[in-house]
């Protein structure tokens, strides 16, 4: 348990919030039923839930996709920041540091949109503003001109020192694919020390060592399909069961049994390890990835338990309510392309 | 003589017959107090549970009092315990 300045009852409040919000979440057989809905008909099934207020405010400037994609962004930003002012001390603090992933993606998206000359009002549309970099200082971000402006506003902030050293080399290679590997090991390295340094973070670091694992583990099965001859020192992260240089091994075995086995050995979750078995038919790498994804909730619900007033009740809230936001997306945008139901389904994690 | 004996023995039994009746007060607020305090541990973490729920969820607030007052059952046998030492 965390610190507990106030006793336990901050935390058992907190939690028990969380929960009540988690059994909230939409069900399974919710998702199925979307699967057979039109776009309209989905837009108003979702009014009729948590995100009412979202689609009544937007609903006369947006229609559509359109309506859906930003009542969603809006409302998964609305419950992060509403979940960092209700909790409290160190459990606050680890929230705001698991949300900066958010301010990651942000930018990204903020300095291709800017390189690629989109209008910044449509990449304000795919903005999800639920990290440390709020909705005005993104808004700030995109009335800059050129990417260097939005660089050097970012002083003082924690992305600055990874951003400005690694954008020059960015746009001589065209490519911000180094700089964002950069910008996730720096975040996993800032985790793993603010985990480190405060008081009841070993929960926290258990969480952040299953997330780098499983992370990597994506990488590595992405690097197969890709079949390209790759450094997978650039892309793996540090902090996890495997070190680097044993994953830069593993990425070098071309056999697949061969490569799953030398996973297993080292692997200790054992919904991970069955997991694992099961790929060693070949499968499409889309279908790896929401097998890992479910185990990784699927552990995180376990933690959860074990640790019942942690910050694990919070996480895992934060990601479920992260994946229902990217189901519904998923349905709106699959039914709005008319893709098969089968396909959508795919795509889901339920 | 024998009347100094006397005295001092009836003496001894007030004595002991107001100590027996302070020990029974002291067992008595003892039964209550620390009860008391069982039931404000208890009720602690289910009071801050039982608050979080109903901020979510408003038509679980006579649940939530419900399993919230539960634990006063432990204050209620000290004050049973006490009266009986009391009367």
């Amino acid at each position: 348990m965390a610190e507990m300045r106030a006793g336990p009852a901050p935390y058992i409040y907190v939690c028990t919030r969380m929960r009540v919000r988690k059994s909230k979440l939409l069900p399974k057989e919710e998702y199925l039923r979307m699967l057979n809905m039109s776009l309209p008909e989905i837009t108003r099934s979702i009014e009729e839930l948590e995100y009412k207020r979202e689609i009544d405010e937007l609903s006369a400037s947006f229609h559509g996709i359109d309506l859906i994609e930003i009542a969603l962004s809006w409302n998964l930003a609305k419950e992060y920041q509403a979940i960092i002012a209700i909790t409290p001390g160190t459990l606050k603090a680890f929230t705001q540091a698991y949300l900066r992933r958010w301010d990651i993606q942000n930018i990204l998206t903020i300095l291709r949109g800017k390189r690629q000359g989109l209008k910044p009002g449509k990449i304000k549309e795919i903005l999800i503003p639920a990290g440390e970099l709020d909705r005005v200082f993104l808004d700030r971000l995109l009335t800059e001109d050129s990417p260097d402006r939005i660089v050097e506003a970012l002083r003082g902030k924690k992305l600055y020192t990874v951003v400005a050293k690694e954008f020059p080399s960015a746009v001589q290679t065209n490519s911000l694919s180094r700089m964002e590997n950069e910008l996730y090991k720096d975040f996993y390295r800032n985790l793993i020390s603010d985990a480190n340094a405060m008081k009841g973070g070993k929960q926290f670091l258990a969480y952040i060592s299953l997330d780098i694992d499983i992370t990597n583990i994506k990488n590595l099965f992405r690097l197969r399909v890709d079949g390209i001859e790759e450094d997978a020192r650039e892309m793996m992260i540090p902090g996890g069961t495997f070190s680097v240089e044993e994953l830069h091994r593993l990425n070098g075995i071309t056999d697949l049994n061969e490569f799953i086995d030398a996973l297993m050995a080292k692997v200790r979750v054992k919904s991970l390890l069955e997991v694992l078995d099961k790929l060693r038919g070949e499968k499409p790498i889309r279908e790896i990835e929401i097998d890992l994804i479910r185990v990784q909730i699927e552990q995180m619900e376990k933690m959860s338990k074990m640790n019942p007033f942690s910050i694990h009740p919070i996480l895992v809230y934060l990601e479920k309510k992260k994946y229902e936001v990217f189901n519904l997306r998923a349905i709106a945008r699959g039914r709005e392309s008319k893709l098969p139901t089968d396909r959508i389904k795919g795509y889901l994690v339920m | 003589m024998a009347a100094e004996i006397v005295a001092a023995a009836v003496t001894d039994i007030e004595l002991m017959k107001a100590s027996q009746v302070g020990m029974k007060a002291i067992g008595a607020g003892l039964a209550v107090g620390l009860t008391g305090l069982g039931t404000g541990v208890a009720e602690m973490a289910i009071g801050s549970a039982a608050v979080g729920a109903t901020a979510e969820n408003k038509d679980i607030f006579g649940l939530a009092l419900l399993f919230t007052v539960i634990p006063e059952t432990i204050v209620i046998f000290g004050l049973v315990v006490a009266l009986l030492l009391l009367f």
